[in-house]
């Protein structure tokens, strides 16, 4: 077997030992790639910022703990920006495992930071089953929708949702998501009530969301994890989106090696083999 | 009679949510209708979910019954079924549905347990038993992709090529360090594969499959509100 065909036909157990050391080096020894800033994420962060200070954001938790190190970030820093000035946010989650339990994690979380209150400067609403009919419903009345929080606490004893009674009170939808809920937010709220719609998602679903985007249906997009790092960069807080870039840059780094490596066998192979004909 | 009141619920449904959205729902009647059928559609589902338990408890547990291959792991996901569900539906505190009744059996003491909020038993095995495993089978797609690029990405063809110097483009667009890489040729090359690929090919092709998709889910549901199509009561 010569060098071509032995790179033609590397054994996988060698390829997932490099993911592992491409993965765990840049973990341990933090180096911190500069984050450049794309528009997108510019546009995203312009948005929260343009909005008057103490207006009524929703943040939707949309994604389940597979996509955690990507979206969970994003919500992190989104908290962060929206209570810098001073928001009031309501969460929602349009998953049943997952979001309302991280929704309910990540502002207790954020909020003891920022020293806000439950009831008064945010509410987690929870999970509703039927995104669909959730999101048309929340336009005529959360309450309808959503008689009790999360945690079961009637709407009716909330501060914030005394002032907070349908899409009318909200100023911008912040959706962060893992799946298909977000064209619903864009094609559904966006599009039929006019509310502006951002949104944070996984680096496999951004490609999508750029038609929404270019429509101008969208108001701002996070792909993957360097659209959470490049958010953490611009509220300026980094967190753990910042830290997995170098990991996420050697691995793709390491698989266009592969790619490059596995094409380059093939072709020499493919070569010998005509040069034999 | 099976098959026609549904025909008949489908055709009210739909009707009633396509009419409502061409008047203002607070000058006529439709409006609050149109509520109502909302909040129907979210109780519906809610159904369903339970539904979903139901047909996953039995599938399963047929299964464990008859001691078929690989019982043991569907034990365990009965289990975890239960595991999850029953302290999460159990009564919060004595003003809950059932709480009286439940409180005067179990200790107060079970209150902070149960129910789904911050330290609850769901919250503890959501947080340490699910996002971890979730988290797990997530991250270990990095190895297969990596072995799956390493085999599959070849250029055989124009077209397998064109692809294949695209992904590799965005791929060092998408990082720091890539990014670093692409600006040694030139500073508005990342910012041309922003404009260019995602913004210009990208879009083209996602519009096509959106428009697609959006006709078809149009037709479909338009076949489902005139009974022509009756797959969904599994006809």
């Amino acid at each position: 077997m010569d060098i071509w065909e032995k790179l033609d036909g590397i054994d996988r157990r060698w390829i997932y030992l490099l993911m592992f050391i491409s993965v765990l080096i840049p973990t341990i020894f933090v180096v911190k790639f500069p984050i450049e800033l794309t528009p997108e994420a510019e546009q995203l962060y312009n948005a929260v910022e343009e909005l008057p200070d103490s207006s009524v954001i929703m943040l939707t938790f949309d994604y389940y703990a597979s996509a955690l190190a990507e979206t969970e970030p994003m919500s992190i820093a989104a908290l962060r920006h929206m209570w810098r000035k001073d928001m009031k946010i309501i969460t929602l989650s349009n998953i049943p495992l997952g979001g309302p339990t991280i929704a309910e994690r990540v502002t207790r979380e954020i909020a003891e930071e920022f020293g806000k209150v439950y009831g008064v400067d945010f509410v987690n609403l929870g999970y509703k089953a039927n995104y669909v009919a959730v999101m048309h419903g929340l336009a005529s009345s959360i309450e309808s929708i959503f008689p009790t929080d999360y945690s079961g606490t009637p709407l009716a004893e909330l501060p914030l949702m005394q002032e907070v009674k349908n899409y009318d009170d909200m100023t911008f939808i912040y959706c962060v998501a893992d799946n298909a809920t977000v064209d619903y937010w864009v094609s559904i709220v966006n599009a039929q009530y006019g509310i502006p719609v951002g949104a944070g998602v996984t680096a496999v679903m951004a490609p999508k969301m750029y038609s929404f985007l270019e429509a101008g249906q969208m108001t701002g997009l996070l792909g993957g994890m360097k659209g959470a790092a490049e958010y953490e960069k611009m509220v300026g807080a980094l967190g753990t989106a910042t830290i997995g870039m170098d990991a996420q840059s050697m691995s793709h780094l390491l698989i266009i090696f592969l790619v490059i490596v596995g094409n380059l066998g093939f072709f020499m192979k493919r070569r010998k083999s005509k040069g034999a004909e | 009679m099976r098959t026609t009141i549904p025909i008949i619920v489908a055709f009210l449904a739909g009707t009633l949510l396509i009419v409502s959205f061409f008047f203002n729902p607070e000058k006529i009647w439709i409006g609050d209708a149109k509520e109502l059928a909302l909040q129907w559609m979210t109780i519906v589902g809610g159904f369903a979910l339970v539904l979903g338990v139901v047909s996953i408890v039995r599938v399963n547990a047929r299964a464990v019954q008859r001691k078929s291959e690989g019982w043991f792991y569907k034990l365990m996901t009965v289990i975890s079924v239960f595991a999850m569900a029953i302290p999460a539906i159990m009564p919060v505190t004595k003003e809950s549905v059932g709480g009286s009744i439940f409180y005067s059996i179990f200790p107060e003491s079970c209150m902070g347990y149960l129910g789904t909020g911050s330290n609850s038993f769901y919250d503890w095995l959501f947080n340490y038993v699910d996002a971890p495993m979730m988290e797990t089978m997530f991250a270990m797609l990095a190895f297969y992709i990596a072995s799956a690029a390493y085999r599959a990405f070849r250029a055989r063809n124009t077209e397998a090529t064109l692809l294949l110097l695209t992904a590799i483009l965005v791929m060092l667009w998408r990082v720091p360090m890539g990014e670093a890489f692409l600006r040694l040729f030139s500073d508005n090359l990342p910012g041309y594969i922003n404009t260019y690929v995602m913004g210009g090919f990208n879009v083209a092709v996602q519009r096509g499959i959106i428009i697609g998709a959006a006709l078809g889910a149009a037709s479909m549901s338009l076949r489902i509100i005139l009974g022509i199509e009756r797959t969904y009561m599994g006809k």
